[in-house]
């Protein structure tokens, strides 16, 4: 990919998600944000495809899982690569694969796992691309 | 049986009116027989006696005519003609007297000689008459001797006229000795009759005295025996009650329960605070005073919570105020500590959510501590770093917040009610859910149309529990029963009405159950499972409101649950209070 990967974050709390979107665009990324989840709909409805979508839980009114699940029937050009999820709830559902997602996080999270963990899950994806 | 008895008693109450008309009347008529009796007996005896002397006088004057007729008879001289003539004329003058006078007249049988009296009067005139020429000689002596033999009739009547007079005297002067012998029996009678009402009178009335003396006694040992009782009451019942003179508001007695809490003595200090501070308390339902509750600084440094009444009382004959005061401290203190471990349960629940609210500052200090890193590490602008700083700073106070918040709502309530900010309590309350209702998708609906200085009376943190707990209930009731096709929203609005502030609390969760409904504030009642809830909340709730001289209610409307809690709003804080 020759390309900046692009990130689109999706969190309620406008102080997280600008911080994150300055750390990852530090970091050569292209950052997107989004406070709410129509937003983030409206975005990749738009023809705007992120490498990365990186989303809150619980967002007022629309939730995080709504918006994955939106996202995934999305045609598959539209769709991201990697989807992430953030929480600040103890949830029930611990796992991962529980919200259709790649990664989950609970909140407060280090902003370099969060990367680092994307970029192994980019290349992993990539490598498995490139065997298949 | 009872108009008998009616009809008798209304007699006893004519008899003595009766009995002393009667005694006026035969004592004025025993007064008037009298008077009339002497009248009559003084002008009968003088009639009598003087008719009898009129008869006696005509006889006199005959028998001395007749005695110097005798003289002209046997010596027939000039004198014994003026003599005669003298007589004649005397006798002449006394005739018309027996009949004419009032005294004759008053014997039928001396009446009865007028005519006869008349015809020798006339004789008599007549030879009045002719006497002054009659000569001194023996021929006149003849005339006047027959003359004699002529007059003899007039003797006879004048004697039969003093011989009746005579008898009659004597039968007056008998009836005179009889009456003088049986002096006025009928008076004596009438008196004795008149004594007799008199003294029955008196009796019937000194009867009814008694009898109503005895009902009297009776009364006032019954009200004696009433008041002796209720005092042994008073002094029996284990609460404070005090009898306050309404005039001036100073304690006139204390019972033992009173003793025991205050002071024995009425005059202690501590009874004129506490006092005014029921009177201050106390709300007047309709005339009566009402119900009070209030807490009270005893002199030993406890803080006391009573609960009682004012009412008007008569004490020791005087229209006096009856304080009773319950000492509900201990209540109280256990209402605390359920308060408190519902509070504490609440809390332990909402732990998740606390947990998340936390979680939101601590990611953004986190995010921003990452990117000031990357900064210095690459030598970036100061005042960037400086911005970083400060937004770390704000975050921190945000975290400082929530802990402050959930410090406040773990701390134990006092129980000592202050005046606060209707409208700021209800933020605080709301404020605590929200995070909570956002987790569990209800939308919150705040419309608060009460200023910010809109005071009321009572424990802040308490009523704050009680709007959380209605928050908490209405949250569960979606839980148990959502409606399909709609987000759940739960209203919070808050009104003035008057004296007093509304506060509602609405959902619109398909409402309470019928059954539930009657028994809604009754404690241990609850619809939901062991694990979710006391089924005290809501009974607690209505203790706090009540404390705070308020009123909670709840009802179903179209869509759900509606619980509406009246407040009377403070009025303005006095300069002492202020002070």
């Amino acid at each position: 990919m020759s390309d900046a990967p692009s990130i689109l974050i999706c969190d309620d709390e406008a102080d997280l998600a600008a911080e994150l979107g300055e750390y990852m665009s530090a970091n050569g990324w292209i950052a997107m944000v989004a406070t709410s989840a129509p937003d983030a709909l409206a975005v990749l409805e738009g023809g705007v495809t992120p490498t990365c979508l990186l989303t809150d839980l619980r967002i007022a009114e629309y939730d995080g899982a709504e918006l994955v699940t939106a996202a995934r029937s999305l045609p598959p050009a539209l769709q991201p690569q990697i989807f992430v999820m953030m929480t600040g709830h103890v949830v029930d559902a611990s796992e991962a694969a529980d919200f259709g997602v790649d990664l989950l996080y609970l909140k407060p999270i280090d902003p370099d796992a969060i990367l680092g963990d994307i970029c192994a899950a980019l290349s992993r994806r990539n490598a498995g691309k490139v065997e298949g | 049986m009872t108009s008998w008895l009616n009809s008798a008693r209304d007699t006893l109450r004519v008899l003595p009116v009766a009995l002393i008309a009667t005694t006026i009347c035969l004592f004025a008529a025993t007064a008037l027989l009298y008077v009339t009796e002497s009248q009559r007996r003084a002008l009968l005896s003088a009639t009598i006696r003087s008719s009898g002397w009129v008869a006696y006088q005509a006889q006199l004057e005959y028998v001395k005519s007749r005695a110097a007729m005798d003289s002209v008879v046997m010596v027939p001289s000039q004198n014994a003609l003026d003599f005669l003539g003298l007589r004649l004329e005397l006798l002449r003058s006394r005739l018309p007297l027996l009949y004419s006078s009032e005294e004759g007249r008053f014997l039928d049988e001396i009446a009865g000689v007028k005519s006869g009296v008349q015809a020798f009067e006339g004789e008599i005139d007549a030879f009045l008459d002719r006497l002054p020429l009659l000569p001194a000689d023996r021929a006149t002596a003849d005339e006047v001797l027959s003359w004699i033999d002529a007059l003899e009739p007039l003797g006879r009547t004048l004697q039969t006229a003093l011989l009746t007079s005579v008898a009659y005297n004597d039968e007056i002067f008998r009836r005179e000795r009889e009456l003088a012998a049986t002096p006025a029996i009928v008076p004596l009678m009438l008196l004795f009759v008149s004594g007799t009402c008199l003294a029955l009178v008196l009796l019937v009335q000194a009867r009814r005295d008694r009898v109503r003396l005895a009902a009297v006694q009776t009364a006032r040992a019954a009200v004696a025996a009433m008041e002796e009782n209720l005092r042994g009451v008073i002094e029996a019942v284990p609460a404070c009650m005090a009898v306050i003179d309404p005039s001036d508001r100073r304690v006139r007695f204390v019972n033992s329960g009173g003793g025991a809490m205050i002071d024995a003595s009425p005059d202690h200090p501590d009874w004129a605070r506490l006092t005014d501070a029921a009177f201050a308390a106390a709300r007047l339902e309709g005339a009566q005073w009402g119900t009070l509750a209030l807490t009270f600084d005893t002199a030993e440094g406890a803080i006391i919570s009573l609960r009682g009444s004012l009412c008007n009382v008569i004490w020791e004959g005087r229209p006096q105020i009856l304080m009773v005061l319950a000492d509900t401290t201990r209540v109280r203190d256990a209402d605390l500590q359920l308060l408190q471990a519902a509070k504490l349960a609440t809390l332990g629940e909402m732990a998740t959510a606390i947990a998340h609210e936390l979680n939101q500052p601590l990611a953004v200090i986190r995010m921003a501590v990452a990117n000031a890193h990357r900064m210095l590490a690459s030598d970036g602008e100061r005042s960037l770093i400086a911005a970083k700083l400060d937004r770390v700073a704000s975050q921190v106070d945000r975290a400082k917040r929530i802990i402050d918040q959930v410090r406040r709502y773990g701390r134990l309530p006092t129980g000592r009610p202050t005046r606060f900010s209707l409208r700021h309590a209800v933020e605080l309350a709301v404020g605590f859910v929200a995070e909570q209702y956002r987790a569990f998708g209800i939308r919150l609906s705040i419309q608060l149309d009460i200023p910010a200085d809109l005071m009321v009376t009572g424990e802040q943190t308490m009523f704050e529990q009680v709007i959380v707990n209605l928050l908490i209930n209405a949250r569960d009731a979606f839980e148990a029963r959502t409606t399909p096709g709609r987000a759940p929203c739960v209203f919070v609005r808050a009104r003035v009405a008057g004296d007093n502030a509304v506060i509602e609390v609405e959902d619109d969760a398909g409402g309470i159950d019928n059954e539930m409904m009657s028994r809604l504030f009754e404690p241990f009642s609850t619809s939901k499972p062991v694990e979710k809830g006391t089924g005290l909340g809501l009974s607690l709730a209505r203790s706090v409101v009540r404390d705070m001289n308020g009123q909670i209610t709840g009802e179903n409307i179209a869509e759900g649950a509606r619980f509406t809690v009246v407040l009377p709003i403070a009025s303005a804080p006095s300069a002492q209070e202020a002070a």
